[in-house]
Formats: structure tokens, sequence, C-alpha cells
């Protein structure tokens, strides 16, 4: 097992989704035992392959050899006329990605049995999480753009059938509409992209692409456009803005689909993409560009609607697309590194949060802010856990997401000139002030629905053990930045490397001013958020009375969700009225309808002619005669 | 595939033919019988349309397989040595369209045991239908090609005005005269082609291979597309198709959305292109304009269907838009698109049409916003139709994707903003079958429907045989491939 077998990866939990979805009804505790014994074969798969990728470090970067393996032609017209042929790339990029998916998912299962238990269709989402599985590694090590795109959609559907989950609810079933259609809105732009990129190379396979395109092969404005429309597929998969709108209708998913999916794996496939590229974009600075900006956008807006959302797991959604934001905005300033650290250590600590709040729902059945409250007394594991995971994602030094969150601000300084440094910067205050904000008005001050928060409790094990796991991680990921730490723990120069991909010697040293500076910003955020809320849920009306049109604008998502629903039933709906009209009106009744009734209208007046009397036919004879007499002296001249 | 094949190739026709005369002489009120000989009968074309497939594998210089020809009329007044034949062979093209004929039969006779009126003359009109169809893929001359074209569609007006629902004299009667327009057009062309080559023969080989004048060509290319297109649906002669297939019997759609509208697309490949491709070269443009229209045209018309059986005819135009914009391409990519379409949207419309009809056989009901949360009472019926719905929007894995990304790429290499509009369709059928799936089988369940019953054994197992066949095309389609895309390159005229 290596780098080569990298397709026993997917394979494991694609056999698993068939046979867990067919047999489950015949299997005890309806087979999640098998998903979770096949998700941990996998976890400890890739770490077998991560050994072998050790051995590969040379002069501070990984070259590792046999990374591309072959597999086989899907389709192959004519013997190499046209060829799709499905192989396995492992690379740094891949190796990253490849940990943060299994140990998650791993989580996410074992936090399932707890949370899960007694549902309707257990065995049905313990398949469809292992199809996610199979289908997130098959994006990851996917070395061909069809394969890719393959594995894309299939993360899609399980997306898809997992925020449908609880389909008797009229909302999860239009949120699942809604996801699936929205992200689609992005594929077309990916598979656009990816067929221009075909157009240009004459072939599908990732590297070749790159190469192609970095040696000066393709058009720069062609380029340009494909790249453009390849990232249209991330702006949709990685819920950026204008197609953030469906992630934060995507929470009417279990709380773990939510911590897996939304938050720490399938969300981040734009990233993956793009980082994938960032050679290619590297070329074509217009369209970084593009990324850069509509990162910070994102980032900026999906932070400001946080701060007045009063649903627990949508406040942790729109955390989610910002700081989505932030790893776009690193890549759009070319740091490959810095976002795919980001990635790597807010999946964890997002998945922690997530799993936070569904330990909240579990004892509560609550998820308004507004009727939470003082649970810290109630839920210590999840109390604790719940602060570390916040304080990761605030940006508190020795938490993971501080060293991550610093790297991309330190880029960004450096490659994103001045403006785009203090709008990101404002952006992780705010993010600070809305995790604090929803720490106290959950965990602190008096409980506000009583009846919920007298029978809430402390799940079992089985949840309350990933979130520990997690809280462990989101704590110590951070660390991997520096050399000595990543070779105390046998990897050859440092987890950094690996994790840094093309900065491997940057992290041995701390630039104290810079961070110092950025923890000054988290604890303001902190610092405000307390000094507002207290644990009081009556500031969020004052808030509401103090700038009522910008707490409106805020609360109704800026209108977008308006925006579009209007688009839909105005434009897109109308022209199908239209449409449709023409179809029913002019070319069926008139045309098909009309010409029948022309014929037999034509017949009903044709058929006097028919008199029935012998001098009318005699005459018409006559008439014959003569006529054809003359046409025939008239032809033979 | 050997000579001695021909024969199967004869028993592919001959089969649904002799079943048709047997039931003649069975008692109708034998439904015991009549039941056992079709499921027979079925079980021998599937498996006998599964050799010829298996079979069949390209050989250079082969045109042409299994031929076999025995002469039927020879040098009498203006017919020369061969001049009619019955005469059968496949290529790539037709294998792969014999067997989706096989396919679909087999789940179109079981679910039709439940027919209750008049069993045996329904069976009996289905099959020399059906003989119909696998005669014009198997049949190499136009003499009898013709015959068996017309065979295929004049058994539908019955079969739709007597077993028919809703508005079934309408929809029999304007399917009928369309489609009867449309083969005026035919007949043209195959008599044109007969004077103007001059060789005193209908034998299909002979006529491909004959020098034709390029003018003649371009004449006669879009007489051919206006009378196969319309029986494969193509804007704008499709009006007969929602309303047509609305008003048909369950079987009767599945067979004619999944086969029938297929030998009107393969009808532009063979009589059009294959005979005349300096026309087809000229008005390719025009085909792949009215393609790409028929696309968007059709999507967005479901868009605002409520009848779950005319969102699938309008979905149907809009998928046959698709194969009508590869046909237009003229290369080796998007033809091989538009042939494994053919198949790919036989296949899930035959699905979609069978889920429909056995839920309607209880409902009396197809009216979308009438349902909600059937899920709850038909979770079977439910899982098939979301496979269905996901095979139509081209999800990658179904077999609708492996189709329409040939399609996407060969309309890109033709014209970039084409391809780009059909990939934005692929995106509106998500939107419609999404917001029916959404509102007639998810949310609250409607307490009116609590008598439904889930579908019965046999639609079951007929969904099934289609579910497995959308899933192998759509993860192996290596099979297929082999078969079209050789056969498709050697069709001269045609570059990648």
């Amino acid at each position: 097992m290596g780098m080569e077998q990298a397709w026993v990866l997917p394979a494991i939990p694609a056999v698993l989704f068939v046979v867990i979805a067919l047999f489950n009804g015949l299997m005890p505790r309806r087979g999640d035992f098998l998903a979770i014994l096949g998700m941990a074969t996998v976890v400890g798969l890739v770490f077998v392959i991560l050994v072998e990728f050790q051995g590969a470090f040379q002069g501070g970067l990984f070259t590792p050899e046999g990374a591309n393996a072959y597999a086989f032609d899907w389709i192959n017209i004519g013997q190499g006329f046209f060829v799709i042929e499905f192989s396995t790339y492992v690379d740094a990029i891949t190796m990253v990605m490849l940990p943060v998916v299994t140990i998650v998912a791993l989580m996410v299962m074992v936090y399932s049995v707890g949370y899960m238990h007694g549902e309707v269709r257990y065995g049905w989402y313990f398949a469809v999480l292992s199809l996610f599985v199979a289908a997130m590694l098959t994006l990851v090590v996917s070395g061909n753009l069809i394969q890719l795109y393959l594995a894309w959609e299939g993360v899609g559907l399980a997306s898809y059938l997992l925020i449908g989950f609880y389909w008797e609810r009229q909302s999860a079933a239009e949120a699942a509409k809604k996801a699936f259609i929205t992200t689609r809105i992005g594929d077309v732009g990916l598979l656009i992209g990816i067929i221009l990129l075909w157009r240009a190379t004459g072939t599908f396979d990732i590297q070749e692409i790159i190469s192609a395109a970095t040696s000066g092969q393709i058009g720069d404005r062609y380029l340009t456009i494909a790249m453009l429309f390849l990232f249209g597929g991330a702006v949709g998969k990685s819920a950026q803005f204008p197609l953030h709108v469906w992630l934060p209708d995507a929470m009417e998913g279990p709380t773990p689909v939510s911590a897996l999916i939304h938050a720490a794996t399938m969300v981040v496939a734009g990233v993956y993409l793009v980082a994938r590229f960032s050679p290619v974009y590297a070329e074509v600075l217009v369209a970084r560009d593009v990324v850069l900006y509509t990162g910070l956008i994102t980032a900026m807006m999906a932070a400001s609607m946080g701060l007045v959302t009063t649903d627990i797991k949508r406040v942790l959604a729109y955390s989610t697309v910002s700081q989505l934001g932030f790893m776009f905005v690193a890549l759009g300033v070319g740091a490959v590194g810095a976002a795919m650290f980001h990635l790597f250590t807010h999946a964890f600590f997002k998945a922690l949060l997530f799993l936070g709040s569904g330990s909240v729902i579990h004892a509560t059945h609550q998820q308004e802010v507004g009727a939470l409250g003082g649970l810290r007394k109630k839920l210590p594991i999840t109390t604790a856990t719940f602060i570390i995971g916040s304080l990761a994602l605030s940006g508190i030094p020795i938490f993971a997401g501080f060293f991550s969150k610093d790297e991309i601000l330190h880029y960004v300084q450096a490659d994103g000139g001045p403006v785009v440094y203090v709008l990101l910067a404002g952006t992780a205050l705010l993010t600070a002030i809305y995790t604090t904000r929803l720490v106290l008005l959950t965990f602190f001050g008096e409980p506000k629905d009583h009846h919920a928060y007298d029978h809430a409790h402390e799940s079992g094990p089985a949840m309350a053990l990933p979130l520990i796991f997690l809280a462990v991680l989101a704590t110590v990921a951070g660390f991997f930045v520096f050399d000595q730490v990543g070779e105390a723990l046998g990897f050859a120069g440092g987890i950094g490397a690996l994790v840094y991909i093309d900065h491997p010697h940057h992290f041995t040293q701390v630039d104290y001013a810079f961070a110092g500076i950025a923890t000054l910003t988290a604890l303001a955020g902190i610092g405000i958020g307390m000094a507002y809320w207290r644990g009081d849920a009556r500031r969020a009306v004052q808030a509401r009375a103090w700038a009522p049109d910008l707490h409106a604008l805020l609360a109704n998502r800026y209108y977008m969700d308006d925006l579009y629903q209007g688009i839909i039933n105005r434009v897109i709906l109308g022209a199908a009225t239209v449409v449709a009209w023409f179809d029913k009106r002019i070319v069926n009744e008139t045309g098909v309808d009309g010409g029948a009734q022309t014929i037999s209208y034509l017949g009903y007046r044709l058929k006097f002619l028919q008199t029935g009397r012998i001098p009318n036919y005699a005459l018409g004879m006559a008439v014959g005669v003569v006529a054809l007499a003359i046409v025939a002296v008239g032809t033979r001249g | 595939m050997t000579e001695s094949d021909g024969y199967v190739l004869l028993a592919l026709f001959l089969v649904p033919l002799g079943t048709a005369v047997l039931l003649m002489l069975v008692p109708s009120r034998e439904r015991a019988v009549i039941i056992g000989v079709t499921a027979l009968s079925s079980t021998a074309m599937l498996a006998l349309s599964l050799y010829t497939f298996a079979s069949y594998s390209f050989a250079e210089g082969q045109q042409f397989q299994g031929v076999l020809a025995f002469t039927w009329m020879e040098n009498m007044g203006v017919l020369g040595a061969d001049g009619i034949q019955v005469k059968v062979g496949i290529d790539g093209i037709t294998a792969s369209l014999v067997l989706l004929t096989g396919i679909v039969i087999v789940p179109g006779t079981w679910v039709s045991w439940k027919v209750q009126h008049r069993t045996k003359d329904f069976f009996v009109l289905l099959y020399i239908l059906t003989s119909g169809v696998f005669g014009v893929f198997v049949l190499l001359d136009l003499f009898f090609w013709f015959m068996a074209y017309e065979v295929a569609l004049l058994p539908m007006y019955q079969l739709i005005a007597i077993w028919g629902s809703t508005r079934k004299e309408y929809g029999a009667m304007k399917l009928m005269m369309m489609l009867m327009a449309g083969s005026i057009f035919i007949f043209t062309v195959i008599f044109a082609l007969y004077t103007h080559v001059g060789a005193g023969t209908f034998d299909m080989e002979v006529l491909i291979n004959a020098q034709k004048d390029e003018n003649f060509q371009k004449v006669f290319f879009p007489l051919v597309v206006i009378g196969c297109g319309a029986l494969g649906a193509m804007f704008p002669f499709h009006s007969w198709s929602p309303d047509g297939h609305a008003s048909a019997p369950t079987a009767v759609s599945m067979l004619h959305a999944g086969v029938l509208m297929k030998v009107g697309a393969f009808g532009v490949l063979r009589l059009g292109f294959q005979m005349m491709p300096e026309g087809g070269a000229f008005w390719a443009p025009a085909l792949i304009v009215v393609g790409i229209v028929a696309a968007l045209y059709g999507a967005i018309s479901a868009l605002k269907q409520t009848d779950m059986k005319l969102m699938m005819g309008f979905s149907s135009i809009s998928h046959m838009g698709y194969v009508f914009l590869g046909l237009g391409t003229v290369n080796v990519i998007g033809w091989s698109g538009a042939v494994l379409q053919m198949t790919a949207h036989g296949l899930m419309t035959a699905l979609f049409f069978l889920l429909i009809g056995g839920m309607y056989d209880q409902a009396h009901n197809r009216d979308i916003p009438n349902f909600s949360g059937m899920a709850k009472q038909m979770p079977i019926w439910t899982v098939f139709f979301i496979l269905a719905s996901l095979a139509s929007l081209g999800l990658p894995g179904l077999s609708g994707f492996v189709a329409e990304v040939h399609i996407f790429i060969g309309a890109f290499r033709a014209y970039p903003i084409v391809g780009g509009l059909a990939v934005l369709t692929a995106a509106i059928t998500a939107t419609y079958l999404l917001r029916m799936l959404s509102q007639a089988f998810f949310g609250e369940m409607n307490p009116r429907w609590t008598g439904l019953k889930e579908i019965t054994w046999a639609e079951r197992a007929g969904a099934t045989v289609l579910a497995l066949a959308i899933l192998t095309l759509g993860l192996w389609p290596s099979p297929w491939i082999d078969r079209i895309g050789p056969s498709i390159i050697q069709i001269a005229g045609v570059g990648l």
C-alpha cells in the first residue's frame, strides 16, 4: 500500500455505501459499525501513505515519484481518438486534504452514533455518509478533471441527500433543492472551464494541463476566461459571494452532517480546486484578483451577517462562509500554503464548533440563541470544548486558528496592499465579536427557556469523545507550522513543509510584532463582545433599536435571497410562462391544430364541387381536355 | 459477429412479429396463456438483443456485420439484379440501439400485464410495433426499412386511442397525422435516392457508398431532417410529443419515448448523414441551431408544466435537442454523444414513464401540486424516481452524463457559445426536476393519498432492470463506446 494505490481510499467507503444502503435492514445496528470500521481503516491507510510520502522529502520540497498513478481508460473512442483516463495523483496538497477528510469523517461518524440514535433511516444515514467520503476522497486524489467533476457532483449529491435527510419537513426539502441548484449553477462554470482547458490542450489530465498552461501554450485571454469559469465551480461549492445563499439554509441537515460536509470538507473543495491550479492562476493575475476580491467580499459580508443571526448553527454557517473567504483571499495573493494551512486548522475547529452546537441542540432541542443561555453548568464538556473552538476561530494564540489566520494576514499585508489588509483584519475583529456573542448567549447568563434548560444534560461518550479529540486538534494543529515540532514527531523537514507546500522554510521563527497586533485584534473583539452582551439576550433587541435599518439589512441577508427569489419568480418562471404560452397558442393551436382545421375547412368547402350532377362533371372533363390539349400543343411547339 | 449471426438479426424482428401472430390465435379469455407467451417472447428478445450487442465487435473494413440477404424482387421493370431484398446487418450504432430496445421491451411487457381491457389486442399491437422498431435497426434495404418504419408507427394510433387516458383521441390523431406527414418526406427521399443513384437497387450499402451529386444532397438532406425529425420530436415539429405521451398508456409511452423517438434521430444519421454527407455538412449549422433551441425550449417549457407526463414530454424534447445538437456538430465526439444520448435518454425516460404510470393507475391524477410527501407513502417508487431524475439532470455516474459530456465537448469544438448554452440547459433541467421532487415527493404527506400502494412487483422488477442499465452505462460506458466510436469514425466525412 502506497501512493500508487491511493484508489483504495475511496474504494472502501464506496463499497460500504452499496452494502449498507442495500442491506442495512439485515445488519445489527443497521450497519453503523461497518461504516466506522471502514472509516478507521481508511484513516490508517492515509497514515501509511503519509509515511511513504515522507520518504520523498528532498531539498525542502516533496517530490514524490509514482504519485501520478495510471489507472484505466474510462472512455476511449477509437484507440486514442478521444480519451478520458482515470488516474490518481498524490502530492502535498492531496496529503493535506487526506487526513482532514478522513479524521473529521471518522469523528463525525462516531459522534453520529450518539447524535442520530433512534432516528428513522439510521442505516441510510451512514450509507450516505460513506458515499460522501468516497466521493470526497475521489475528488482529492483525482488526476483527471472529468474524474474530479464526477466526484465533485458526487459530493453534491451526498450533500443534497443529507440536507434533505429530514425530508418530511418542507423546509429541509427546499433547502436541499436550493443547495443543489445553486451549486449546480457554479458547476456549469466548472464544466465549461474544464472543456475550455481540454479544447486548448487536448487532455483532461490535471498535471499536463498545468504544465501546458504555465509554459505559455495557451493564450492569456483564453486562459483567463477558462480559469474564471473554473473558479465559478469553486464559488458555488465553497459558498462564496454571490452563490453563498445555499449554505445557511443547508443547516436543515443533521448537525454532524453540517460539521463534516458544510464546514470541514465539501465546502473546501473549491479552495482545493483553486489551490490545485495555483500555478496557472499565478499566470493569469486578472483571474487571481477575482479570486481575491470574491473572497474578501464574502469574508466581510458573511461575518457581518453572523453578528445578527440568532440560530446557533446559522451563525456557524456564516462563520464558515467567512472563513472560506479568508482562504480565497490567501489564494488570491498567491499564498497557497497559507490557504491550505487555514483549511487544515479550520476543518478541526469548525467541526468541533458544529459538533458542540449539535450537543447543545441534542440536549435542549433548541437552536435559537434566544432560548438558550447558562448551559455551562449543565454541559461542562460541551462548554469547555466549544470555548476552545471559539478561541481558535477568534485567533487567540496557541490555538490553531491563530497561526493560520496570522499567516493569511501576513501574506495579505505583503502582497495584497494595505486596503485589503485592513479590511481583512477588520473582518477578523468581527469574527471575534460574533464568536464571543455566540458563546455568551449560549453558555453564559441566565437560562431563557427553563423547560429546555432543566432537561439538558451531557450526552454519552460517543458524542463527548469526538469533541475532546477535536478540541485537542484545534489546540495543537497550529504548532505544526514549526519545523521543530514536526521533526520531533518524526516528519522529515517538519510538517510545515508538508502543509506549506511552496514556502517550506518560512516557519522557523515568529514575527512577534505582527503576531501581537493580530492577537490584540482578536482580544479586542472578544472584549467588545463581552462588554456588550455579557450573556444578556436583551442587548440584541437594543442593537436592533439602535440601528434598525442596518439590522434589517443584515438580518435579511442583504436581501440577496429575496433578490434571487424575485429573479426566479419574475424572470425565469416568467420566461417559462412565455415559452409555454408560445408553445400552446402559437405552435400547437395555431400551427398544428390550425393547420388541421384549415384542411378540414377546405374539405368542407371543396366537397360542394361534388354535386352529383352529370352536366357539371361533363363540363369539368371538357375543360380539362381542352386545357391538356393546349398544354400538349404548346410544349410540342 | 459472423455471417450466421445474421439469422439472429432476422430473429430480432421475426420473434415479436411471430408472437403477435401467435397471440391472435389465443382466445382472449386465456390471460394466463397471454402472459406466459409475452413473458417468454420478451425474454427471448432481451436475450437476442444482448447476444447481438455482445457478439458485435468492430472490425476494420466491415461497414456492417452479420450481413444476410434474401432477394425478394429482381430484374423487374426498373429493378436491377439486387432490386429489393430482405437484407439485415448491423454496425456499432445499431448494435447499441438494438440493445436499448431489448432492455425497454421487457419492463414494458411486465407492466402491461395489468392492462385489463382487451389485453390480447394490446399485446398484439405492442409487439407489431416492437417488430417494426427492431426492423428499422437491423434492415439494410430501404424498401423494407421504410416498411418497418411505418409498421413501428401505425399501431400507435390504436394503442393510444383505445388504451390511453385523458384526451386520447386528440393525442392519437395528432401524433399520427404529424408522423405520417413526416413519412411523406422520407418516402420522397427514398425514391429520389433510388433514381439518383440509378443502380436499380434499394440496398442501403450500395446507396451509402454510391456517388451522389452535391446539389442533390443539399436539396434532399433537409427533407430527411424534417421527416425523421418529426418522429424525433425535433423543434418545431415536436407538438405531438407532450400530448401523445400524456395520453398514451404506460408501455406505449415507454417504448415511444424510449425507443421510437430514437428511430427518428437514427434516421437522420443513417438516411441523412450517411447517405448524403455533403448535404449534412452543408446543413449541420441549421441542425445545431435547431438542437440548442429545442434543448432550451423544452427545458424552459418543462419548468411551467404541472402534469408529470407533460413535463416528461417537454423534457424529452429538450433531451432529444441534445441528440440533434450532437449530430449537428459533425465530429466524432459529438456524434458519439448523440448516439449515447439515444440510449441514455431511452433508458431514463422509460423508467420515468413506468413510474408515473404505476402511480397514475392508482391515483388517476398526475398533477404535481396535488401531491406532497409521497416518499412516505411510496418509498421504493420515490427512490427509483430520484434515480431517474438524477440521470436526467446529468449527474456523473449515471447514463445521462456520459452522453451529455460528449455532446458538450463536441459542441464546444464546433461552436463554444452553443456548448456553453448546452451546459446551461443541464442546470435548467436540474431546476424543473428538483422542483418537482421537492414539491411532490418531500414535505408533509398529503392525507388524500393514504390509500395509494407501493408500485407492484412487476413494476419494481422492471424499474430495477432499467436502473441497472442506467448505472452500468453511467459507470462503465466502455462496452457502448467500443462499439459506437469506431463505427462513427468509419462514416465518411467526419473528423475529430
